[in-house]
């Protein structure tokens, strides 16, 4: 159905690609004499509503407009809000603007947020017919505090079910168009003031979208109002389509939470203060900066193209001033399938919740049982359901020891390695993904190929460690070449450095933003 | 099953042990896809789907078998590996619980609570009869 929709459009070459975005940036905003910002489209908002060059409600407008232009092709939404919410909101951002009030910092920002991220004010269905026209009682911490600073929540983004998945074609709705090649470009839209928030549990979806993607430690955002499905990997964490605006979003959301006590208590040092504009930088920007490039990511099973774009990035950091070196982190590969273990058996723990009875859709029966299994047979799709089994096999009594407990030992084991080698460096390296986006369908009846397209994440989420992922060259493919995405691991709550050097990586380098065909092909500048 | 995702999936193989402090020098590349047959019982998937409380029909029972063998098999390879004296690791965390104090308070969205419930009647959630197993 879907393939005879992917006719190639005409195709804007990386090279005119940047010629065109840099255009963008320069539209007219009056330039300070002081330090200029750095490239972001928040701050560029900001700017432009309270200088009175442009309005909430216009800004609100025009992208409502293009977001139902494309919608359709590319089904990313699973909720969209009436037009009538969001420009009223938009209306009272206007008014406190005229009345010189103090608005947030987020002031004008739309937002998407991921379905699993509970709004109180709009469905909330993890992408699972289970959940259908589920409304929660509250927003979750991270929309509270969105909202909090002025943002604006246009909608909920798709994803696959309960978040297990790379591609939404384990959404119960629908399929993102193209699979995780454009799913989520739309909401990461530099061109559009669009940020994203979403859950980073295993996150290739940056490098598959071409667009900067921050995990944060885990711990360091709360989890309250997420919708459960690895407790002790769930981490939220924010697109954007600059390391600014990503920075920005991440302080916005970052902090203690009572409501969640596996929140840390640490101090949220101010990310937005990282950038240092180009102008004010030494030519070896980043000279004595220790990168460690991890060996074993860049072996057999990855795409060489990848492998070769990545490296290319990594010369850019030498020729910024790092020292580079190889590091090699011997139990890597077994941290997939100890990160399925853990992932499916606490899932199948907190997904029990989902019987029927209190919210959801409900099979009734004539006996408790029946409505427990019906509800949950018809509510779960295939592969929550295969998740849920093999959790449960695996946490069964006299197979604890063999699969959970392991998993839990291998964790111990990674996070020592990650951190042996975060001591002799500042940053490590690998790709983002061993592959650009997959089409649609070609991962759908192996399971095990599906996993194995998150061996570069899963190690970083079984460690907690915070991961910084970048756009950092294409490949072929496609129909406008499909981007490359890099990602750079910190120790734990050390953002503060990987958003400082992805910034410095992003303002040196040019010709790499990714603009999918849907947005090239009407732009005018 | 692609052969680039089965480099993907090769485990060390079990000459490889661990111990705290101190990694292997050389690691040895086992190019092929690396699976251990367990020594537990295969899973049952007609009872994991009872305790699971979801009903599978009998055909979904079939069609769910075989993939969920694989992925368990595949899950074996870790019983290969040894994990002597390393501690089992919660989370990745080492703050140790941020726990509010134990005080209730009053939600304020109550109501929105109840109309979420499937089948409320009178303040109560209905639920059909238990019966008892045989």
């Amino acid at each position: 159905m879907l393939s005879s929709a992917q006719t190639p459009r005409l195709l804007r070459s990386p090279t005119t690609t940047t010629t065109t975005l840099k255009c963008f940036h320069s539209s007219p905003i009056p330039t300070s004499a002081s330090t200029p910002p750095p490239p972001s489209q928040i701050l560029t908002t900001r700017k432009s509503l309270l200088s009175r060059q442009t309005s909430a409600v216009d800004l609100a407008k025009s992208f409502l407009h293009r977001l139902r232009r494309h919608e359709p092709q590319l089904s990313s939404f699973l909720h969209v809000s009436p037009d009538e919410t969001v420009l009223k909101q938009a209306e009272e951002l206007d008014n406190k603007i005229k009345n010189n009030e103090e608005v947030g910092p987020l002031a004008g920002v739309l937002v998407g947020v991921k379905d699993n991220i509970c709004t109180y004010d709009m469905p909330s269905t993890a992408g699972s017919r289970l959940l259908e026209n589920y409304r929660p009682p509250f927003d979750a911490t991270v929309v509270r505090k969105l909202r909090e600073r002025g943002a604006i929540v246009v909608g909920k983004t798709n994803l696959d079910e309960f978040g297990m998945g790379s591609t939404t074609e384990g959404s119960a709705y629908q399929e993102g168009h193209r699979g995780a090649q454009l799913q989520l470009f739309l909401l990461d839209n530099a061109w559009w003031h669009w940020e994203v928030i979403l859950v980073e549990v295993s996150g290739n979806r940056a490098s598959f979208c071409g667009v900067v993607g921050l995990k944060p430690t885990y711990g360091r955002v709360s989890r309250y109002g997420l919708v459960a499905y690895a407790s002790s990997l769930d981490v939220i964490g924010c697109f954007g389509s600059s390391v600014a605006d990503a920075g920005i979003l991440l302080h916005t959301v970052s902090g203690h939470d009572k409501f969640d006590a596996t929140s840390s208590k640490r101090e949220v040092p101010n990310y937005a203060s990282q950038f240092v504009p180009i102008d004010y930088l030494e030519s070896k920007p980043l000279k004595g900066l220790r990168v460690g490039v991890i060996r074993e990511t860049f072996e057999d099973g990855v795409d060489s193209e990848v492998i070769s774009t990545v490296r290319d990035a990594v010369s850019h950091l030498e020729e910024l001033g790092c020292t580079v070196s190889e590091v090699s982190l011997p139990s890597y590969s077994l941290g997939l399938p100890a990160y399925y273990i853990l992932a499916s058996s606490e899932s199948s723990s907190n997904l029990s919740r989902y019987d029927g009875v209190r919210y959801g859709n409900q099979v009734f029966g004539d006996e408790l049982n029946s409505l427990y299994g019906d509800s949950r047979a018809q509510g779960f799709g295939s592969e929550v359901k295969m998740r849920i089994l093999m959790g449960t096999y695996a946490l069964s009594a006299g197979y604890y020891d063999a699969y959970y407990k392991r998993a839990q030992q291998v964790r111990t084991i990674i996070r020592n390695s990650f951190k042996d080698a975060l001591d002799k460096n500042d940053i490590l390296i690998s790709p983002a993904a061993p592959s650009v986006a997959y089409k649609i369908g070609e991962k759908k009846n192996d399971p095990l190929a599906m996993y194995a397209g998150d061996i570069m994440t899963v190690n970083v989420n079984l460690a907690g460690l915070p991961a910084l992922v970048l756009p950092c060259g294409f490949v072929e493919g496609g129909s406008a070449g499909l981007p490359v995405g890099f990602q750079m691991i910190g120790a734990a709550f050390d953002e503060e450095k990987l958003l400082k050097i992805g910034h410095i990586f992003e303002q040196t380098l040019q010709g790499y933003s990714f603009v999918p065909p849907l947005v090239a092909d009407e732009w005018t500048c | 099953m692609g052969s680039r995702a089965a480099l993907l999936l090769r485990a060390t193989p079990p000459l490889f042990s661990f111990r705290k402090s101190a990694y292997p020098k050389a690691l040895v590349q086992n190019k092929r896809f690396y699976t251990v047959k367990s020594s537990l019982d295969p899973p049952d998937v007609a009872r994991l789907a009872e305790t699971a409380r979801i009903s599978l029909t009998p055909q979904q029972v079939e069609e769910f078998g075989p993939k969920i063998r694989q992925v368990v098999d595949w899950f074996g390879q870790l019983q290969a590996v040894d994990l002597q004296s390393i501690e089992p690791a919660l989370r990745a965390d080492t703050e140790g619980d941020n726990l509010r104090n134990d005080v209730p308070e009053i939600f304020d969205n109550r109501d929105a609570i109840i109309a979420a419930v499937p089948t409320y009647e009178d303040s109560y959630i209905k639920v059909p009869k238990v019966l008892n197993k045989e």
